[in-house]
């Protein structure tokens, strides 16, 4: 699969073609290249050195075109400015020669020697440097980038906005795919918000809009009441079992009552529940579904206050802005007063980052240990958009709005905030060491009391008397434990799926093959969920939309006759059943095994391998010995460059 | 150069910031044919400029170069450095750009990069990519990782110094310079595109809001920070402009121009946050004993990691203000006055000075589509999205996608997800617009 | 000068995506540094097992430099692997009475032309102060 054949060229028999490019006098000028071609003559195993004033010009490259044709070199050095600049081109050249284009070796003699040394100096270094790149060249072996059959398949995992977006995108990219959701209906969170900001589009159109379309298109099938209860393979080739089990839980029963008491029937949007796209399964189930690629797109869950925090759980007038969503969007417009619990509501308090920006110190870990030092990203415009909608369905209520900043960051949010403040709601800022505290009303006219200091008042004491207070509740990761485990996810100390690089590779996991969208890497509202979506969406196209996957080289081998099975290198590796033990033929014991789709060449494994048996492709460690050979046995004098 | 005749792209991408090259590599990656059409003649746009990237701090250079280079060596992607759209027509179901390679003066397929000429030329002009803080030649690479790897040659500042044309003309291995060099227009017909032309620092802020006193030549914009900042900048450390000293006090004015409707514009910038809390970070490390306050409205630290990011500077002795500051002249010493209210401390005007001030700058879109391309703006003066919840990537013309900070501000991480959204939703246009065809 | 010629050698084991491209940075701006030093292009020397190190030492260089990504490390987990592996390597030197600081970690990024330099300098200064590694090749040299 990687490095075709044997090596039939044995370092005695390597025949290496050596180039000196003089860069127009940059190297040149420097470089005595005469004397340095001269003496790559003599260096084991060259049978041509030639200079060339451009050797990245066509004359330059026919040389090495016409020396590996006549036959009178197999491999090249060459030796000219940084490998950066010309590596490919090079690399073409001794393809377009019938070679393979691995059979190539670089001396960086240009930004590693004649811009950094000078005269003398300079030649005896690039000869030190073409030395070595001849000792390597050696032990070139022709490589082959991997290719691996592809399905054409993508499982996407949640069916919130954005699982439910990137199985459209994929499927309208014309690859197949599943989408499995834990619950009986599709939409996730979106489905319990009643507006989207920045554009105060209802939530429901948004939904009814992707799930009509990802119902349409044949190439998706959904499965609700769905969890992935295994999963092996590798990128291409992933092999998961889903499980589809009845619904027993008592919200999800309740909540399929509510869609037939509503008559919705299958694929409607039922406002706080979702879209049931189908009857649910009346047995249980477990199928196996072979695909390219995975889709993580689990979500979040609200944070849930734990009982006496703000007076959450003690005082009926205490709720969380989610709650409030849905009051407000079920209760029959009349005018007048917003009411809770037969309450008019005069005056209310919005309390921010409740569960969102702990301090350790200050804020007391749950009872798993765990802190949410994350700032939750999107409820600080769901709250101001809330702000926006009491004042204008009932001007007469005062709203307090405590917050530690006010985050409305995104295209069309800071409108929200100036709004707000337009409309008369009191924002008043808190330190997090210095929260409002809520209390019995000391007016009887009221419900409650916040009591607080407003930093921004040179900290006066208020104490403000309210009928309602709602905490803005921070998002923390779905409990997907056991996919964590099944799939061996990274996890970051924030409990969300963690990324490969969170600035360039913000959408892709370690697991090559395995992608994230949406609330499940980090806090994100819709617009953002989505777009993350569509990025994953994009990656699994580009890994399967060829039919194959396409490697590098450079990946680790095992030389079978070497390895003596001690698995050093097992437990060396980072990556699960990238490197296994097999039992070797005719009871031979126990070998390597290298899965090359899982490896990403770091080479962790050869420098624990008691026998050299396992190398990387192109970077062998006996290539490296060779350099250094080279290196050590040039004489570190002037008579180099006067013999 | 010769005009070539260039077969249909499947996309052309405007720009070749992170966020253009980013499309560029998702959607080549799929097998689609990419030209890319940049102004400048490097690709890296504004990233390849900074110095190290919040949260993580990874060198900024380091996380560009390898995407850069990956780019320029994609066999579906042609770059189209130097360049400047004109115009955008429709024919048919594809689209016709009118293009203008500008004169580099200098042969790209000759030149080496080896930088002879710029070494010889006797012409000293001051750096722009160094924030103006030292010079570069008349004839130059941009920068030193910069790609292509080619000089260029600025018109305006040579005056061709020798008698057998410049000394640039006789060191040139290659005979690449070309005093005659012309504009030379040319044609690319792509079937979609997407606009990815970020954005600049607002121009005329400080001049508005400080009067006089903005000409202070320590009071510097954040971007010229990223360059006292960056290991190969104009001092390779951080110094004050004005006299090369060690600054002791350093101070961040927030929202310069942003969430300001009189003197700048009403969004918010959504990076400076946290662009300041890493700059403030970095000299904390470079400077350990000077002082550094961030003058603030909002903290808006709320990408992943972002909050623990400005705890952790809180904890290390950055000093957070909330006021809006305003500069009120300079000290004898060089120092920078500020006068502010201080909302927290219990009111009244207070006066301090600084060593070195920086002023966070509202973003605003560096290029206006007017004329050139049929697509909206928005209020905010950024390319107007049609579907801003599902899909932001859209414009209201067909086969035209925007994507970064072209779309409205946004970080690093969000322009590279944004940029892969974009290549999905072409990929998507142009699948479906072949199966119409096919029809 | 004769001495200056005869510097003991230094391998430097630079990765492609960080140190190698810093060396090349180095040289686009023209910098100076000794030209006893060796560059070796690297994806990631956490695949350099201890006797390697100490093999070199042995065929006679008299210093390495590992110029690594450090934290900014594509690897997964290698840096950590890099850095427990060198302290392997130290306890094995000073079982063989070499110094240590003959080997030094490091971490150089793509644009750190001041950074590189230094590790340059100082392991220079180590290497002329030390001299080769072991006295028999020493001797060798002086024969």
């Amino acid at each position: 699969m990687t490095a075709k054949g044997k090596d039939k060229t044995a370092e005695g028999e390597a025949k290496v073609a050596v180039y000196i490019c003089h860069c127009g006098g940059n190297i040149s000028d420097q470089v005595d290249v005469e004397k340095l071609e001269a003496m790559a003559k003599e260096f084991p195993g060259v049978t041509v050195a030639r200079r060339d004033m451009f050797m990245c010009s066509d004359p330059g490259q026919n040389k090495i075109i016409e020396d590996l044709k006549s036959g009178a070199a197999d491999r090249v050095v060459i030796a000219s400015c940084s490998p950066s600049l010309h590596e490919t081109t090079f690399r073409n050249a001794v393809m377009r020669a019938g070679v393979n284009p691995y059979m190539y070796e670089h001396a960086n003699i240009r930004e590693q020697c004649s811009w950094v040394h000078h005269g003398e100096a300079a030649t005896r270094k690039a000869a030190g440097l073409v030395a070595a790149a001849v000792g390597k060249a050696r032990h070139l072996k022709p490589l082959e980038s991997i290719r691996m059959d592809a399905v054409d398949h993508v499982t996407v995992v949640g069916g919130g906005i954005s699982g439910l977006k990137s199985a459209r995108d994929l499927a309208m990219r014309g690859l197949k795919v599943t989408l499995i959701e834990k619950t009986p209906f599709l939409g996730g969170n979106v489905a319990q918000l009643d507006r989207l900001f920045p554009t105060n589009e209802p939530a429901a159109e948004l939904l009814q809009e992707v799930v009509d379309e990802v119902r349409a298109r044949p190439e998706i099938e959904v499965l609700t009441c769905a969890e992935l209860t295994e999963s092996e393979g590798y990128v291409g080739n992933f092999t998961l079992k889903v499980t589809r089990t009845p619904p027993t839980g008592e919200e999800e029963c309740e909540r399929l009552r509510t869609v037939e008491a509503a008559g919705a029937g299958e694929g409607r949007f039922v406002p706080f529940v979702g879209i049931l796209p189908e009857a649910v399964p009346a047995t249980e189930e477990t199928r196996e579904i072979s695909t390219g690629a995975v889709v993580l797109a689990t979500g979040f869950r609200h944070y849930s206050p734990p009982k006496g925090l703000y007076g959450y759980g003690e005082h009926p007038e205490v709720i969380t802005l989610p709650d409030l969503i849905r009051l407000m969007a079920e209760k029959e417009d009349t005018g007048g007063m917003l009411e809770v619990n037969g309450r008019p509501i005069k005056s209310m308090a919005m309390i921010r980052c409740v569960g969102s920006r702990q301090i350790p110190g200050i804020h007391e870990p749950d009872e798993n240990g765990n802190l949410n030092e994350h700032c939750s990203r999107a409820c600080c415009t769901a709250t101001l958009q809330a702000d926006r909608e009491i004042k204008e369905k009932y001007p007469e209520t005062v709203i307090y709005d405590f917050y530690r900043d006010i985050r409305a960051y995104g295209r069309g949010h800071e409108e929200f905030y100036v709004g707000a403040s337009q409309d008369g709601v009191l924002f008043l800022r808190f330190e997090p060491d210095g929260p409002p505290v809520v209390g019995p009303a000391s007016d009887p006219d009221y419900a409650l009391s916040v009591m607080a200091k407003d930093t921004l008042l040179s900290g006066q004491e208020l104490d403000v008397p309210v009928d309602l207070v709602v905490l803005s509740v921070g998002m923390v990761p779905s409990d997907v434990s056991g996919l964590i485990d099944k799939m061996k996810l990274p996890v970051g100390a924030d409990r969300f799926l963690l990324e490969v690089h969170p600035k360039l590779r913000p959408v892709e996991l370690a697991n090559t093959g395995v992608l994230l969208a949406g609330t499940c890497q980090a806090p994100m509202d819709s617009t953002e969920a989505s777009e993350g979506a569509t990025a994953a969406a994009v990656k699994a196209a580009a890994l399967l939309a060829k039919g194959h996957v396409e490697l590098d080289p450079y990946v680790a081998t095992v030389n079978t006759e070497l390895c003596e099975g001690t698995g050093a290198c097992v437990a060396e590796c980072p990556h699960p059943g990238c490197v296994t033990l097999v039992d070797a033929p005719e009871g031979k014991g126990k070998k390597a095994e290298i899965n090359p789709a899982l490896c990403t060449g770091c080479g962790m494994c050869v420098a624990v391998c008691p026998n050299v048996a396992i190398e990387v492709n192109g970077w062998t460690l006996r290539q490296y010995e060779a350099m250094v050979d080279a290196i050590v046995a040039l004489p570190a004098t002037k008579e180099l460059v006067e013999a | 150069m010769t005009t070539q005749e260039y077969p249909q792209f499947d996309t052309l991408v405007l720009g070749a910031g992170i966020a253009g090259l980013q499309t560029a590599l998702d959607l080549a990656e799929q097998g689609f044919q990419v030209a890319i059409v940049e102004r400048d003649p490097s690709i890296g746009g504004k990233m390849i400029r900074l110095s190290k990237v919040f949260p993580t701090l990874d060198c900024a250079s380091c996380i560009t170069t390898p995407k850069m280079a990956a780019a320029a060596h994609h066999p579906n992607i042609t770059l189209f450095t130097y360049c400047e759209l004109n115009g955008v027509e429709r024919t048919g179901s594809g689209l016709k750009a009118s293009v203008t390679q500008k004169p580099r003066y200098v042969d790209p397929d000759k030149c080496t990069g080896c930088r002879s000429c710029e070494y010889a030329c006797p012409t000293f002009v001051p750096d722009h990519e160094q924030g103006g803080f030292t010079s570069r030649k008349a004839i130059y690479v941009p920068f030193s990782n910069a790609v292509p790897q080619k000089a260029v040659m600025d018109p305006e500042n040579c005056w061709i110094c020798g008698k057998d044309g410049g000394q640039c003309v006789q060191v040139c291995a290659t005979d690449a310079i070309n005093y005659f060099d012309k504009p030379e227009d040319f044609t690319l017909e792509a079937r979609s595109m997407v606009l990815a032309t970020g954005y600049e620092l607002i121009p005329d802020y400080s001049e508005k809001a400080f009067g006089p006193a903005s000409q202070h030549p320590n009071l510097i914009t954040s971007l010229q920070m990223e360059r006292l900042l960056a290991p190969h900048g104009p001092y390779m450390r951080a110094l004050r402009p004005s006299d090369g000293k060690e600054p002791d006090s350093i101070a961040f004015i927030q929202c310069a121009g942003s969430r300001d409707l009189n003197l700048g514009v009403s969004y918010c910038s959504r990076v400076c946050c946290m662009y300041s809390i890493k700059q403030a970070m970095l000299l904390s490390g470079a400077l350990p004993l000077a002082d550094i306050t961030i003058y603030y409205m909002d903290i808006r630290a709320f990408g992943k990691n972002y909050e623990q990011f400005f705890q952790n500077a809180k904890a290390m002795g950055v000093e957070f203000v909330k006021a809006k500051p305003m500069v009120i002249g300079g000290t004898e010493d060089g120092a920078v006055r500020l006068r502010y209210e201080d909302q927290e401390g219990g009111g009244g005007g207070m006066t301090r000075e600084h060593d070195l001030v920086v002023q966070a700058l509202a973003m605003v879109p560096a290029w206006n589509p007017e004329g050139v391309v049929d697509v909206s703006t928005a209020t905010d003066g950024f390319i107007k999205s049609v579907k801003p919840k599902i899909a932001p990537t859209l414009t209201d013309m067909d086969g035209v996608f925007t994507a970064g900070v072209a779309a409205g501000p946004k970080d690093i991480v969000d322009t590279i997800v944004e940029a892969g959204a974009a290549a999905m939703e072409v990929s998507n246009y142009l699948n479906q617009e072949a199966l119409v065809a096919a029809e | 000068m004769q001495r200056r010629e005869s510097a003991p050698k230094i391998l430097i084991l630079a990765t492609e995506d960080c140190a190698y491209p810093g060396a090349n940075s180095v040289g686009q701006a023209h910098l100076s540094y000794g030209e006893n030093t060796y560059i070796l292009r690297t994806r990631e020397p956490a695949m350099f097992p201890e006797r390697f190190y100490l093999d070199c030492f042995d065929k006679g260089i008299a210093g390495i430099i590992i110029m690594s990504c450090g934290v900014e490390c594509p690897y997964e987990g290698a840096y950590d692997a890099l850095a427990k592996r060198v302290d392997g390597v130290y306890r094995q030197m000073k079982e063989r009475g070499l110094d240590i600081r003959r080997l030094r970690l490091t971490a150089i990024c793509t644009v750190c032309n001041r950074a590189f330099l230094n590790e340059v300098k100082n392991m220079n200064q180590v290497v002329t102060e030390l001299g080769l590694p072991g006295e028999e090749i020493r001797e060798a040299v002086i024969a």
